[in-house]
């Protein structure tokens, strides 16, 4: 407990973290009030074939808040790029702390947990009331399960950005791959019409909790168990990697 | 010769520096001492056109460092760390500086076997211990041969081997009538190294004058250093 | 301010490819970008393979993995200004080269020297990989119209990666300008597409797409290749000079 209160604190004191808050509140808002205002008139005609992902799309999309949060988590541990010290890496000072690695990874994992949790909260709120702004009485209305769903989206993605950048230690790859696939050109959604496997990637997998999706592949419950699935090899792995390697390396 | 005049430097609200004036004279090592956080390297950092002064100004032979012609061969400077980027190799590092200055690859040889970094050349930066980042920083302050050497902390993270030869080297940098400053808080080493003693205190001057000068009627550098920081007074200068 | 001499700025320029050459993350980033797009290419053909015979238009296909293409410049030029304040390495920089103005155009400079072959490399490997793999079903095209294509695509390219390397030295961290350069060519372009198009034109990413759309989708072209060149290399130098004159003004 001590050591997760410890991450917390580490995660509050970061700056680039006002960067993920700022934008896991907002990203999701904007992009759901862009997309009503551009469906508005077909969703007020009635022909709309979208009606179901109304604002969802804003939660499907606007995950790059917990990404940051995930991959800043770890990345933060490992690089200082501050013109004063001369590349002070803070894992030391983390290690000789908490002595156990497995309770280091679970405390940070914990603390990235709770805060997706809260952020994603945040978002739906901002979410939800941004789309009644735009659509007025023709918004379709929030469902619970599906909202919770979007819940368990964010933390999940929170966590794989977390676990691969303990495999990578830098920052850049996972950031970039994350974010390029939460957009409309995911490697995924390209991956899925080359092959049906795709569609077993934790993202793909994991829109379904929520994402009403004209092919439906998996049942909500099950897109979620395949990409808690996803969450649970990459973070043994992650444990196993972290576990061997040498801090200095 | 390096001339300081008036020196001012605002960070937000807070006053870092306010008016800093003195000289780093040819032929001698002066120190320049003060506490953590006392604004020894705000000074130097203006000196090398770093940080932007809010005013005053400070001089190398008359000119600001930007209008030198080749800084490099003017002014060897060595800060914090080693001023490499962690992925380079030590050699690179020293290569693309030669390279912008117009110096010869077999200088970058040179100094690497002045600071006896010959054999981990080829090593990245990152896997550099604290004293080899420091003498990658020193081989690059020495890579154009500076009639001045400007030195924050040189001693920091040396093992006592690297300590005295740093003592002896710039003792005869400055015996050849070349200019050293070189900022420290250890007392003991730089009463053994230094002619000049400037000390900073707060952002302001409080001492400067030669070693015998400060010192005065206390024992060591050192009583002198507590009794003029710790603002019990004493009108040294 | 002294300017230097066009001797020193030759010198300027190699110390500053040196730097970046021997960057190892550089090199990764571009071996890392080739191998992606080529699967990528791989991946868009096959899709294309599935579609009917002699409609399909090689450029389109070959290029179809640009949108992620960009991103491994996008980083690359981040990594060509955010590298300065690794380990204090700026601090050296700044000794050794003053002239803040001088020195961070030429690294701009330096930057694109590696960059325009690069591009153009991976532009034409794609599209390579595409016509060996769809010479049979898909629709022959000229020559010259390759070429140009290609060309477009390579100063695009190179737009971008002058352009990211602008906002990282305007943010010194790489991590704030990945998200905010991903953020805007991933996420909010894509979700303004609904903006008339005499607006969303002048966006650097639009203006730029032009300087490579195949000459066949004529009723989507609003302005001419080189007029998306123009736009888009204003944004670039709009950007640069802000970098230059912040990079000018602040403490390093």
């Amino acid at each position: 407990m001590r050591a997760f209160n410890a991450e917390l604190s580490k995660l509050f004191s970061l700056p680039g973290i006002w960067l993920a808050f700022l934008i896991g509140a907002f990203a999701p808002a904007v992009i759901a009030a862009l997309d009503s205002m551009a469906q508005k008139e077909e969703i007020i005609a009635g022909v709309s074939t979208r009606l179901s992902e109304v604002g969802y799309i804003g939660l499907a999309l606007g995950v790059q808040g917990v990404i940051i949060l995930g991959v800043l988590a770890v990345s933060s541990e490992y690089l200082t790029e501050s013109s004063e010290s001369g590349g002070g890496q803070q894992i030391t000072t983390s290690l000789t702390v908490v002595s156990s690695r497995l309770h280091f990874l679970l405390a940070k994992a914990g603390a990235v947990t709770v805060i997706s949790i809260l952020l994603s909260v945040v978002a739906i709120m901002t979410t939800v009331s941004a789309t009644h702004l735009v659509l007025g009485e023709y918004t379709p209305a929030f469902e619970w399960p599906k909202l919770l769903g979007a819940v368990c989206f964010w933390a999940f993605t929170a966590l794989l950005a977390f676990g691969i950048t303990v495999l990578t230690k830098h920052g850049m790859i996972p950031l970039a791959v994350l974010i390029i696939n939460t957009s409309f050109v995911s490697f995924s959604f390209l991956l899925s019409k080359v092959t049906k496997l795709a569609l077993y990637l934790p993202d793909r997998a994991g829109f379904e909790m929520f994402m009403f999706l004209s092919n439906r592949f998996l049942t909500p419950f099950t897109g979620g168990l395949v990409m808690f699935a996803w969450v649970v090899v990459l973070f043994i792995a992650a444990a196993i990697v972290f576990h061997r390697r040498d801090v200095a390396s | 010769m390096l001339t300081f005049n008036n020196l001012v430097k605002h960070r937000g609200t807070q006053e870092i520096l306010s008016g800093i004036s003195f000289k780093a004279r040819p032929g001698r090592v002066t120190g320049f001492l003060g506490p953590n956080g006392a604004g020894k390297s705000s000074t130097l950092r203006i000196l090398l056109g770093l940080d932007r002064a809010t005013s005053g100004n400070a001089l190398i032979d008359g000119k600001p460092f930007a209008e030198l012609h080749n800084p490099l061969t003017t002014v060897g400077a060595a800060l914090d760390g080693s001023g490499a980027h962690r992925m380079r190799t030590g050699r690179a590092h020293l290569l693309w500086m030669a390279h912008a200055a117009g110096l010869s690859r077999s200088r970058v040889e040179e100094v690497l076997d002045i600071v006896g970094l010959t054999n981990a050349a080829g090593k990245r930066v990152g896997k550099y211990s604290l004293g080899m980042g420091r003498r990658l920083g020193m081989a690059a302050a020495l890579l154009g041969d500076p009639k001045i050497l400007v030195l924050d902390e040189p001693v920091n993270g040396l093992d006592p081997e690297g300590i005295r030869w740093i003592r002896t080297f710039l003792r005869e940098r400055a015996a050849s009538g070349n200019t050293v400053l070189l900022s420290s808080h250890l007392m003991g080493e730089l009463a053994e190294t230094v002619d000049d003693v400037v000390i900073i205190h707060h952002g302001k001057i409080v001492a400067d004058g030669t070693l015998e000068e400060v010192i005065g009627n206390h024992s060591t550098l050192e009583e002198a250093f507590f009794a003029l920081t710790s603002g019990l007074a004493g009108d040294v200068v | 301010m002294s300017f230097p001499s066009s001797k020193k700025i030759t010198r300027i320029l190699g110390a500053e490819l040196d730097k970046l050459v021997t960057l190892p993350s550089i090199w990764l980033t571009l071996t890392g970008t080739f191998i992606l797009n080529l699967l990528l290419a791989a991946a868009f053909t096959s899709v294309g393979l599935q579609g009917a015979a002699g409609t399909q238009s090689i450029l389109n296909i070959g290029l179809a993995s640009m949108r992620y293409l960009q991103a491994g410049f996008i980083i690359l030029g981040i990594l060509a200004t955010c590298s300065e304040y690794t380990g204090g390495q700026i601090r050296s920089t700044l000794t050794t080269i003053p002239w803040r103005g001088v020195q961070l155009s030429t690294k701009h400079f330096a930057l694109a020297i590696i960059t325009i072959p690069a591009a153009f490399i991976m532009a034409a490997s794609g599209v390579l990989y595409t016509f060996t793999m769809m010479r049979d079903t898909a629709v022959v095209i000229e020559i010259d119209t390759m070429i140009k294509t290609l060309l477009g695509t390579t100063g695009y390219l190179t737009c971008t990666t002058l352009l990211s390397a602008a906002i990282g030295a305007l943010f010194r961290r790489t991590t704030p300008a990945l998200v905010v350069l991903l953020g805007y060519y991933f996420v909010v372009s894509p979700l303004t597409r609904d903006f008339p198009p005499r607006i969303r034109k002048f966006f650097p990413d639009t203006a730029g797409y032009y300087m490579y759309l195949p000459p066949s989708s004529v009723k989507l072209n609003f302005l001419t290749p080189m007029q998306g060149a123009g736009i888009s290399m204003l944004w670039t130098l709009i950007f640069i000079t802000v970098a230059i004159v912040l990079f000018r003004k602040r403490d390093a």
